[in-house]
C-alpha cells in the first residue's frame, strides 16, 4: 500500500479533509509507480502542485519512483515553501 | 540630511552627528555590524560599558516600497559573544528613517539607578526615569506609553521586558505593531539584555514633523517599487490570501514534518504526530471555528503587502495572542512534545510579555526536559516554567540564560546549538544545506543568515545544478545574499517571490539606487554581502572564535535522527570551504 498525505487545498481529495488533522488516502500499490502516476489515480490536477513534494520524507519530483510502504507528501503549488536549493530530490539522477 | 544620533549613558546625553562619508549609504544590516565592527573591542564583555547598542533602518525604510519597515539592531551578543544583529518588522524602523536618523548609537553605562525611557522626535531627545514601567508586563507598558506619548499613529515604541531588566541572555527587544502590541521582536542573541545594561527600558519615536526620506531619483524609485510590488502580488506564496496571507509562516509545520526535518523533543526526532494540530492550517481552522470568519493575516507593519502575521483566539472568539509564527510555535511545540494550540498561545503570549526570544526559550525548556525537570508534551508546567523567567526565580534565570546554560545546569549533553544560540525550526541532520548555514553564520545557529535566494539570480557563480547542488556554494551565496537583504530594509520574505521572479530582484535594486543615488547592478548584492560577511567574520576573529566554533553539536554526529536515520556527516573541510 502506499499512504498519500494532502495539505492545503488538496485535503479536498481525501475522504476525510480536516485542515486540523490528517487528509489521508491508502492506495494498492502498482509496478512501476510514480508521483505522477499516483497524483494522477487520485485525480489531482497536475497545475494544482508545486515543487514540494515528498516520497517517504525525501523532497521529490512527479517522476520519481513510488515504492510499496511508501508515504507521500503533497502540498498545493501555493504552499510551496521549502526551497528546492537544500534538497537532492529522490529519484533524479 | 540623514544623521546619526548618539546617546551616551554614562552621562545621558545626546548629539546628532553627520554620517562619515565611509558610511554614506550604509543602513541596516551593513550599518550596524560596520559600527560595532568599527567602534567596538572585540574582546569587551558584552553587558559591559564598551559594548554598543546600534539600531538603523533599512535604505528604503521610510518610503512607499512595499514590505520594508525592517528594523535592524546591532551589538555583541551575551549569548553568542559574537557580533549580532537582529531584525524586526515594524512602524518604529519606518519612523526612524522618517526622522533623518541613519543610526541611533548606544553607547557607555549608568552607574546603576534607575531605567531610563528615551523619547525622540523631530523637536529632539529628552531622558525620563522609567520607574513607573519597570517589572511591569510588556502590554500595560504599552498601553500606558501610547496614553503618555501619543497614540499609536504616532508612535512606535521600542522597549525590554523584565528579562532585559534582568540582564537574561535569552531577551529580546520588542517592538510594536501597527495595532500597539508588543509583539515584534529583535529576538536573538539577547540583545534585550545590552540594552538593559545600558539602563534603557524604552525608546519611544514620534516622527511628527518629520523630513521624510529624500529620494535621489523618485522616477527609477517607482520604477523598481511597481516591479518588486508586482512581483509580490502575483506570487503563489506572498500574493493576497496566498500561503503566508493565510496560514502565516507556522505553514511550514506541515511541510517541514513532511521532510522529517521538525525538530522534536529536544531534537530526538525529525517527525511530530501532533504536527496537524498546531500547523498554520489549524491556526486558520480554529480561529474560524471561534470567531465564525475567516481571519487572514495582517502586515506586521505599515506598507507590507504580505501580511503574514496571524492572530491566535481563545474558544470565545477574543484575541489570546500575536503572532504565533512558524519557528514560535515549533520552539514551544513540537520541541517539547506540546501539541495544544491554547497552550502554545499562552506561552507566546508570556514570551511577549516578558521579553524573551521564544526559539530561545523553547529550546531551554526543551533541554530541561531532556534533563528530566518536566516531561516532555507537558503544556501545563511550562507555562509555569516561563512565569519563572518572568519573576526571575533562579530556575528562571537558568532558563532565561538560554538553552547551553539550561544544558550545564542539567548535565544535558544534547544542546542542539552553534556558538551558543539554539537552533531554530530546520533539522541539520535531515536538511543538510541549513546545517551548513548553522555552522558558519556569523550569529550563531541562525535560520535567516541564509534562507532563500538563487544563486544565479545574483549572478555571483555561474548556474548551478539545481538537482545536485554544491552545499558549500549554495550556503555561501545564500549568507551574501541574505546580509544584502537585511540591509535594504525589506522583509527577508521578499525572496520567495524575488527568488521565482527576476524583475522583482531588478525592482529592489532599482529602488536602492533610487533613494541613494547609486549605480549598483544585480552583481552588486553579492558584492555588498561579501563586504558585511567579512566585516562580521573579521570582529569574531578578533573576539577569540576559529573554524573550530563552526561546528554542529558532536551528538549529532553520532545519534540517528529518525525517519531518516540520518546523522550530520558533513566532512569539516566542507563546512570551512564556504566562507573560507
Amino acid at each position: 500500500m502506499i499512504e498519500v498525505r494532502l495539505y492545503g487545498r488538496l485535503r479536498r481529495f481525501a475522504p476525510k479533509g480536516d485542515p486540523a488533522g490528517r487528509s489521508i488516502i491508502a492506495l494498492p500499490h502498482r509496478e512501476g509507480d510514480t508521483v505522477q502516476a499516483v497524483v494522477e489515480r487520485i485525480g489531482i490536477p497536475e497545475g494544482e502542485l508545486g515543487s514540494n513534494l515528498f516520497v517517504s520524507g525525501r523532497y521529490a519530483v512527479l517522476e520519481t519512483p513510488v515504492e510499496d510502504g511508501d508515504r507521500i507528501g503533497l502540498f498545493p503549488n501555493d504552499m510551496s515553501l521549502l526551497y528546492k536549493w537544500y534538497f537532492e530530490p529522490k529519484g533524479s539522477k | 540630511m540623514e544623521r546619526f544620533l548618539r546617546i551616551d549613558m554614562t552621562g545621558k546625553t545626546a548629539a546628532f552627528e553627520p554620517v562619515p562619508d565611509r558610511y554614506k549609504g550604509r543602513a541596516g544590516r551593513w550599518l550596524t555590524s560596520s559600527i560595532i565592527h568599527d567602534e567596538v573591542p572585540p574582546d569587551c564583555h558584552p553587558l559591559g560599558p564598551r559594548n554598543k547598542l546600534v539600531f538603523s533602518p533599512g535604505i528604503v525604510a521610510g518610503t512607499t516600497a512595499p514590505t520594508s519597515s525592517r528594523i535592524s539592531v546591532g551589538g555583541k551578543s551575551p549569548l553568542t559573544g559574537t557580533i549580532k544583529e537582529s531584525n524586526a518588522g515594524t512602524g518604529w524602523g519606518r519612523r526612524l528613517a522618517r526622522l533623518g536618523i541613519r543610526a541611533i548609537i548606544v553607547e557607555g553605562e549608568p552607574s546603576g539607578g534607575p531605567l531610563w525611557l528615551i523619547r525622540v522626535g523631530a523637536d529632539g531627545v529628552k531622558f525620563e526615569p522609567a520607574d513607573p514601567w519597570v517589572g511591569k508586563r510588556l502590554s500595560e507598558v504599552y498601553a500606558d506609553l501610547y496614553k503618555r506619548y501619543g497614540d499609536k499613529d504616532r508612535i512606535d515604541i521600542c522597549a525590554i521586558g523584565v528579562a532585559g531588566e534582568h540582564r537574561m541572555a535569552a531577551a529580546g527587544i520588542c517592538f510594536s505593531d501597527q495595532e500597539g502590541r508588543p509583539s515584534r521582536y529583535s529576538g536573538r542573541g539577547g540583545l534585550g539584555a545590552v540594552m538593559g545594561s545600558k539602563g534603557i527600558k524604552a525608546i519611544v519615536l514620534d516622527d511628527t514633523n518629520a523630513p521624510g526620506v529624500t529620494l535621489a531619483d523618485k522616477d527609477l524609485f517607482d520604477t523598481g517599487r511597481k516591479k518588486l510590488t508586482e512581483a509580490l502580488t502575483s506570487h503563489d506564496i506572498t500574493k493576497p490570501k496566498g500561503a503566508l496571507n493565510t496560514y502565516g509562516t507556522a505553514v511550514l509545520v506541515n511541510i517541514i514534518n513532511e521532510a522529517g526535518a521538525l525538530p522534536t523533543r529536544n531534537f530526538r526526532e525529525g517527525r511530530f504526530e501532533g504536527a496537524e494540530r498546531i500547523a498554520g492550517e489549524a491556526i486558520f481552522a480554529g480561529n474560524k471555528e471561534r470567531t465564525g470568519e475567516e481571519l487572514y493575516n495582517h502586515a506586521c507593519s505599515p506598507g507590507c503587502i504580505i501580511g503574514c502575521s496571524n492572530t491566535w483566539h481563545r474558544p470565545d472568539g477574543s484575541e489570546h495572542t500575536s503572532c504565533i509564527e512558524y519557528e514560535s510555535d515549533w520552539a514551544l511545540g513540537a520541541n517539547c512534545g506540546i501539541d495544544d494550540l491554547d497552550r502554545i498561545a499562552e506561552m507566546n503570549l508570556l514570551c511577549n510579555e516578558y521579553g524573551l526570544d521564544t526559539i530561545e526559550i523553547g529550546g531551554a525548556i526543551a533541554v530541561a526536559m531532556d534533563g528530566g525537570l518536566i516531561p516532555f508534551g507537558d503544556g501545563a508546567g511550562a507555562i509555569k516554567l516561563i512565569h519563572e523567567i518572568g519573576e526571575a526565580t533562579p530556575l528562571g534565570r537558568i532558563l532565561g540564560a538560554g538553552a547551553l546554560t539550561t544544558g550545564k545546569a542539567f548535565g544535558v549533553e544534547r544542546v542542539p546549538h552553534v556558538k551558543g544560540q539554539n537552533m531554530p525550526a530546520y533539522e541539520p541532520r535531515a536538511i543538510k544545506g541549513i546545517g551548513m548555514t548553522y555552522a558558519v553564520s556569523t550569529m550563531g545557529a541562525d535560520h535567516t543568515s541564509g534562507y532563500t535566494i538563487a544563486p544565479e539570480i545574483l549572478g555571483v557563480s555561474g548556474k548551478l545544478d539545481p538537482l545536485n547542488p554544491d552545499k558549500a556554494e549554495v550556503a555561501r551565496n545564500f549568507q551574501y545574499a541574505t546580509a544584502f537583504l537585511d540591509s535594504t530594509g525589506h522583509c527577508l520574505f521578499i525572496a520567495f517571490a524575488i527568488l521565482d521572479i527576476a524583475s522583482g530582484f531588478e525592482g529592489v535594486i532599482e529602488e536602492c539606487n533610487g533613494v541613494l543615488g547609486t549605480d549598483w547592478k544585480l552583481d552588486d548584492a553579492a558584492r555588498i554581502g561579501k563586504e558585511i560577511i567579512d566585516i562580521e567574520r573579521d570582529f569574531n576573529r578578533r573576539a577569540g572564535f576559529t573554524e573550530l566554533d563552526d561546528r554542529l553539536p558532536e551528538f549529532m554526529t553520532r545519534e540517528k535522527l529518525p525517519p531518516h536515520d540520518a546523522v550530520w556527516d558533513i566532512p569539516a573541510e566542507e563546512i570551512d570551504e564556504v566562507l573560507g
